[in-house]
């Protein structure tokens, strides 16, 4: 396949993109023994991206018709046409990208489907009968592999395949004041069979988790209001994301993001340092790989704030060309269906030097952060993430377990009152994004302190 | 190239010669087509056709799925046999099985085909307006699209569902920008059979495109205090979201749904009623994913839980009756007109977006106030910034003292105003 788009790429009078791509998914899910999903899936086809007088085509067809290539270049360049125009410029140029990055393992066994539905079965017994108070258990496993060929007429031609774990433990029980629940992600980089292979291992963590889960359902709500905090590695990540990631993303700096005006300034702590890189992050192991974009452009690292600086937005070949600056390979789609559009790759924020028991011991009052759930980003900075996890911090010592709650800040204005940085860098499992299309990202960072908004019941 | 309806059946019909108990297939083909208009980058059109098969088996109690697009043999043949080795791994289930039923009449709802040319001139004509009536409004993703799919559905038992459904669709995100100051972003959109001829002046835009302009100038809440909330209909899906989810069949299985013994019992206050209407809207649905015809069900109602949201599983599992299977809520019009509402709040958030973690079981919910507005004595002081809501969604249904005369309709759900009291708003320093 590769042969053919690279060969269709090349003959095209257009600036083209012709891209395969197959997301393969495999999805178990069992509540309280009975396995409720028990599915695979894989959504692929080819697609055509051209570029004409100022804007975009692009055009999709499942696999199947042996002139898909073709009839998508050419629905591509009809729907090139009828695209509005405003502020028409020509893309900045891009060094091409070109290699096989597969990196699915061959060869090894794997783990049958009878092997995956007994081990399902194994956790969730033990569970049931090590814990019979709990009022529900789920376990949860995503096998996703985006696989994908691509070539353009500016010389690019690669392959790579990207394989992702996530395997989510919930579990929940009854409180004197109503149902607590709580979950645990682990998984990452890689296949079923290198996350899911040691059984005693991962009963352990949910001995762990229903420890937390306990401790929780007789823990507090936070006092509403600003605190210092400490957020462990496993948070870093999603701030990372929300907080300066998407602000730095050039499609929104475009739309109004206050980021735009700050390039240059001091933005944070000097204890800061955050990128976007490419492959697999700084210490090879975030959970998400990437070589080269889906403009064909040759990923490179991006430093955004250096040392409280900040130096750098994320770009695609249409916002660096109207801003000046170098394309490094962060416009990417999801699916064979999807335009590139700009993205996030391994985004984290470089380890210090400071230990996690120095950072809580100097707090006086306030909480640590153990775990995120979901977040969002704001064109002002703002952003917000949940936590299910934590405990209050009273004269430098952990206190009571947290319920749920939310925290928020403003981006720069929180990174400013960072005083502590953590010196191990560790990657969220389970690194998904939304915005227009949905797409795996790595989320890293070191625990940290400052001081952020949180919400409460008092 | 072969209709939906007989992809679904020729599927059925390989699994079932492949060994399969019983089997149910659901084949839909697409046609989608977007026009992503910008003014300060590249803007796009892009179309997708598509085809996707969603195959379901069953053996000896157990069930199997795989899904894949295009309609090679090879690809379905692959399919059935995924399929049928994840159900043989299985876990048996007495509520396993496909719905019984007969060939239904075959429905067709919207246009088939967009005037692509008219959809691209009528958002050049909306960037046009939006420049002139709104010079401080930034947009990222103006998308106006049009999605006509066909769907067939077959199972083992011979149930036949076909429909076509072909719908436009409106979206856009956006902020004001003055010099060095920006807003947050906001977003709307909707579905509807008929396209809009002026985009600007549907549904919730010009208001919200007014709020964001008055929204430059935001402060937070002067003080942290207990007070009143007002949803916007572009909110309202803060509060029923999370209460659908806990109104599931699922939940209810789970035993995690804070309502699983309130059913008959005041669980809302009586001027708040939820309906869930799957065929009222263009982006509706006539049959659900088993195939079983969707239909109309109150589920608050005048503040009683009248029954849960259960779907063809659940309802086995649960030895109950299937209830849901697809949904689309209605909040019914009150008779309170928004001026009155906001006339009568002593201290309070009109909330037009909640920015939140994902409310627990518990359905304890926090989150930043984002594009809102901080009411005082009955007026609407100003907007507001980093600030918080925090509660518990049951609380604040029980609360509830008023619900719109206005309402909108969002072409896939229809939501007034709607007001309640005791939340807890705090500013950041």
């Amino acid at each position: 396949m590769l042969h053919q788009l690279a060969a269709k790429a090349q003959a095209s009078n257009a600036e083209v993109v012709l891209r395969w791509h197959a997301n393969e998914t495999l999805a178990m899910t069992m509540r309280k023994g009975v396995l409720l999903a028990n599915q695979s899936a894989r959504a692929s086809g080819v697609s055509a991206r051209v570029f004409s007088k100022g804007a975009f085509g692009f055009a999709a067809l499942p696999d199947g018709p042996v002139d898909a290539i073709d009839r998508a270049l050419a629905l591509a360049a009809e729907n090139a046409e009828l695209a509005p125009r405003a502020k028409a410029s020509p893309l900045a140029p891009v060094a091409p990208g070109c290699g096989s990055f597969d990196h699915r393992r061959a060869g090894r066994a794997k783990f049958t489907a009878a092997e995956r539905i007994d081990l399902f079965r194994a956790l969730d017994a033990a569970i049931a009968t090590k814990y019979p108070d709990l009022v529900s258990r789920d376990l949860n496993l995503t096998a996703f592999c985006s696989e994908k060929a691509l070539a353009t007429s500016g010389g690019a031609k690669t392959f790579s395949a990207a394989p992702q774990v996530i395997f989510n433990i919930s579990l929940a029980l009854e409180a004197s004041d109503g149902i607590v629940d709580l979950y645990d992600s682990l998984g990452g980089f890689g296949e079923i069979e290198d996350h899911l292979h040691d059984t005693d291992a991962l009963l352990a963590r949910i001995d762990a988790l229903y420890a937390d889960l306990r401790q929780k359902a007789e823990g507090a709500f936070c006092e509403a209001g600003p605190h210092d905090v400490v957020l462990d590695s496993n948070v870093a990540g999603i701030l990372a994301h929300e907080a300066v990631g998407h602000t730095c993303e050039a499609d929104l700096v475009l739309a109004g993001s206050v980021a735009g005006d700050r390039l240059g300034e001091k933005v944070a702590s000097e204890k800061i340092t955050l990128g976007d890189f490419s492959g697999r992050g700084p210490d090879g192991r975030s959970s998400f790989a990437i070589h080269v974009d889906d403009e064909g452009a040759s990923c490179e690292d991006v430093l955004l704030i250096d040392k409280g600086v900040l130096k750098n937005f994320l770009h695609n070949r249409d916002t660096a060309q109207r801003l000046g600056a170098a394309p490094a390979g962060n416009a990417r789609a999801f699916a064979f269906s999807d335009e590139p559009i700009i993205r996030m790759r391994n985004t984290c924020i470089l380890p210090g030097d400071d230990r996690l028991d120095d950072m809580i011991g100097a707090v006086e009052h306030g909480y640590y952060f153990r775990r995120a759930t979901n977040g969002q980003a704001d064109l002002t900075g703002e952003f917000m993430f949940g936590v299910n996890c934590g405990r209050e911090i009273r004269d430098g010592k952990l206190g009571r377990a947290l319920r749920d709650t939310t925290i928020s800040g403003v981006a720069f204005d929180m990174l400013q009152s960072v005083t502590h940085v953590g010196d191990t860098l560790s990657w969220s499992p389970s690194g998904w994004c939304g915005k227009k299309q949905p797409i795996t990202v790595g989320m890293g960072g070191p625990a940290i302190k400052c001081r952020i908004n949180v919400g409460g019941r008092s | 190239m072969s209709a939906p309806l007989d992809l679904a059946e020729q599927a059925v019909a390989l699994a079932r010669k492949a060994g399969a108990d019983e089997a149910q297939a659901t084949a839909a083909r697409s046609a989608y087509f977007e026009i992503d208009y910008s003014s300060r980058r590249a803007s796009l059109a892009r179309s997708v056709d598509s085809l996707r098969i969603d195959l379901t088996v069953f053996r000896d109690g157990k069930r199997g799925a795989a899904s894949i697009t295009g309609g090679r043999d090879e690809d379905l043949a692959e399919a059935v046999a995924g399929a049928l080795i994840a159900a043989q791994a299985g876990v048996p289930d007495d509520a396993n099985g496909v719905a019984e039923g007969v060939e239904a009449v075959a429905t067709r709802h919207g246009p088939e085909r967009p005037d692509r040319a008219a959809m691209a001139a009528a958002m050049t004509d909306f960037g046009a307006a939006l420049a002139r009536d709104y010079p401080k409004i930034m947009t990222d993703g103006v998308i106006s699209a049009f999605n006509d799919t066909e769907t067939g559905f077959a199972n083992s038992r011979g149930l036949r569902q076909h429909s076509r459904r072909g719908a436009y669709a409106f979206g856009l995100m956006f902020s004001a920008r003055d010099g060095g100051r920006s807003t947050s972003f906001n977003h709307t959109g909707w579905q509807s059979f008929a396209p809009r001829a002026d985009l600007l002046a549907a549904e919730t835009l010009r208001r919200l495109l007014d709020e964001a302009v008055r929204s430059l100038h935001s402060k937070p809440a002067p003080e942290k205090f207990l007070g009143d909330v007002i949803f916007t209909p572009d909110s309202a899906d803060t509060v029923i979201g999370p209460l659908a989810g806990a109104l599931s069949g699922h939940a209810l299985f789970a035993g995690t749904s804070p309502f699983k013994d309130r059913q008959g019992e005041l669980i809302a206050s009586p001027c708040f009623s939820l309906l869930n209407r799957p065929r009222a809207f263009a982006g509706g649905a006539d049959f659900d994913a088993y195939g079983v015809p969707t239909r109309d069900l109150d589920v608050i109602k005048d503040g009683v839980l009248d029954d849960f949201l259960v779907d063809f599983f659940m309802a086995r599992k649960l030895g109950r009756a299937q209830t849901a299977g697809a949904q689309n809520f209605v909040v019914p019009a009150g008779d309170t007109p928004l001026a009155e509402i906001v006339g009568g709040v002593k201290r309070g958030v009109l909330l037009s977006r909640f920015s939140g973690g994902v409310p627990n079981s518990a359905l304890d919910f926090a989150g930043v106030a984002k594009n809102s507005f901080y009411i005082e004595d009955g007026e609407i002081r100003h907007a507001l910034s980093e600030t918080m809501v925090s509660g518990n969604l049951r609380a604040l249904l029980r609360q509830v003292y008023a619900v719109s005369r206005e309402t909108v309709d969002f072409g896939h759900c229809r939501y007034p105003y709607i007001a309640t009291t005791g939340a807890l708003i705090s500013p950041a320093p």
